[in-house]
């Protein structure tokens, strides 16, 4: 007797913006569970639109996919806030999650998406694949926090795999590719060089015409570092900057990295 | 004229042992005397060392050795021999793509400096001695501006050119790249020379043994673990007084 195997998810979320009478609107949006958007939100007179993507199942699971596309038509701008940390369970099957976003802003649009934890459960296989492409003149803020599990019931880099990557073209050219594969059984995570006594990884990516006049040392210097956080800020290739944060605590972490985030986005 | 062994029954038919000539060529350009400006490089090193984290033997073995597997190995030691494969193809597409992707990968502007400060002092101080159509070509577009000239890249179409085989290029660069960090730590901690060659002698093997590894990867594989010494590269930076520059 074999059982009926289970039947993976397959969320899809296509969302596209554009500017609307003074105001970007998200005209277009296909969602397929269990991914689902918010309707637009606006913050008073400001045109940008802010959009929750939910994920109504509580995590994925042993070969689920999650597909998410956003297109910012010329002179859209939008603020992306995922609604709940990523949970990616326990791998039964042995099958990876892969999610995969793929961003595209074209001419003077702007992209800002906020920062939410993924959290990689125990034995669980995760793969996501991040690839965002920019026109000329477009903006991005992009946040991203990894958890080692959930440290709170002692699951501390306990999942199989989880692999990374992050491609950041601006007009077809490759500026940045971020590469993380980590494997706990094959590497001591806490090696020197490696995370050392850290356990959740930020990363803030910045894009914009404006960069070039960010003072970065500045930045660095107000940063709010120690009690087991670290964190660092440099200038990539083109008009780029990127932070990175390893920390101890959570909470610790996340709170800086939301408040560089957000004395960021007020430079751009 | 020696000639490459092509004998495929041979038992190391995967690797061409390198002739008496081309064996001295790779010992010179190693060589910590080699005009490139290895020694002006520690890439995030110096920051562990202020940090008072480098202070024994172990720790600064732990450190090479992370460099090694985590950052070399997964990085541009893939791209050497992702460059010689398609140096051999003349393939100037994908040399293209590998170059730039040596540029993306690494993050911290330091790091990403000093690889193409390598490759511009390399292919000065090499240029005059390599005759060949192909590597002039690549030489051409640094000096034309339209690429950076990442030492990665440059140097694994350097050993393609001279036919030395991509498994010695290998060996020979992460050797080489661990021996000049220790180099620069026995300088900048400072630790005794006999501690130097005693970590550097142990680092000989996982040298080897990262080699092995690189073989069996390609750029699917690119990656890199090693986000403490990232960070660390990031910091360097704003430190107030340094010894390198990166």
């Amino acid at each position: 007797m074999s059982k009926v195997a289970r039947r993976h998810h397959n969320g899809k979320l296509d969302m596209v913006f554009e500017p609307r009478r003074g105001y970007t609107r998200m005209p277009h949006v296909f969602q397929q569970p269990p991914l689902k958007a918010s309707r637009e939100l606006y913050e008073g007179k400001d045109p940008t639109a802010t959009v929750f993507v939910m994920e109504s199942s509580g995590g994925m699971v042993a070969g689920d996919r999650n597909d998410i596309t956003i297109r910012l038509l010329p002179g859209s701008k939008a603020r992306i806030i995922q609604q709940s940390a990523l949970k990616v369970y326990r791998s039964h099957t042995g099958e990876t999650c892969v999610q995969s976003i793929d961003v595209q802003l074209e001419e003077e649009s702007r992209l800002e998406w906020m920062p939410e934890v993924i959290i990689p459960f125990a034995d669980s296989k995760f793969q996501m694949e991040t690839t965002i492409r920019l026109a000329k003149g477009a903006t991005l803020l992009w946040g991203e926090i990894i958890a080692p599990g959930r440290e709170m019931r002692g699951e501390v880099f306990d999942f199989s795999s989880l692999k990374s990557m992050m491609k950041i073209y601006v007009e077809e050219e490759l500026l940045a590719f971020d590469s993380l594969h980590f494997v706990p059984d094959n590497l001591h995570l806490n090696g020197l060089g490696l995370l050392e006594e850290a356990l959740y990884v930020g990363s803030i990516w910045l894009v914009s015409e404006k960069a070039d006049e960010i003072d970065l040392r500045a930045i660095h210097e107000a940063m709010n570092v120690g009690d087991g956080l670290r964190a660092g800020v440099t200038r990539l290739a083109g008009n780029a900057v990127h932070c990175r944060f390893l920390g101890v605590n959570q909470w610790r972490l996340q709170q800086e990295l939301k408040r560089v985030f957000s004395e960021l986005a007020a430079l751009i | 004229m020696k000639q490459q062994n092509d004998d495929s029954s041979n038992l190391s038919n995967t690797v061409a042992i390198p002739t008496d000539i081309q064996f001295l060529r790779l010992l010179q350009i190693h060589d910590s005397a080699f005009p490139i400006g290895t020694y002006t490089q520690s890439y995030g090193m110096e920051t562990y060392i202020q940090d008072d984290a480098i202070r024994t033997k172990e720790e600064l073995i732990a450190f090479c050795t992370t460099f090694l597997y985590q950052n070399l190995v997964y990085g541009d030691a893939i791209l050497i021999q992702e460059a010689h494969k398609a140096a051999k193809d003349r393939d100037i597409d994908r040399l293209l793509h590998l170059e730039n992707l040596c540029g993306a990968i690494k993050l911290a502007k330091e790091s990403r400096d000093a690889s193409v400060n390598l490759g511009r002092q390399f292919i000065k101080t090499v240029s005059p001695l390599v005759e060949d159509a192909f590597f002039d070509e690549w030489k051409n577009r640094i000096a034309a501006n339209e690429i950076k000239g990442h030492y990665a890249i440059l140097y694994g179409i350097y050993c393609a050119v001279n036919n030395m085989d991509a498994h010695y290029a290998v060996l020979s660069y992460l050797f080489s790249s661990v021996n000049g960090l220790v180099t620069n730590a026995v300088r900048a901690v400072p630790f005794g020379q006999n501690t130097g060659v005693q970590a550097v002698h142990l680092l000989a093997e996982e040298a080897v043994a990262a080699a092995g590894l690189v073989a069996g990867l390609t750029e699917k594989d690119i990656s890199n673990n090693a986000l403490g010494i990232e960070l660390a590269s990031m910091k360097h930076e704003y430190l107030h007084s340094r010894l390198f520059i990166s």
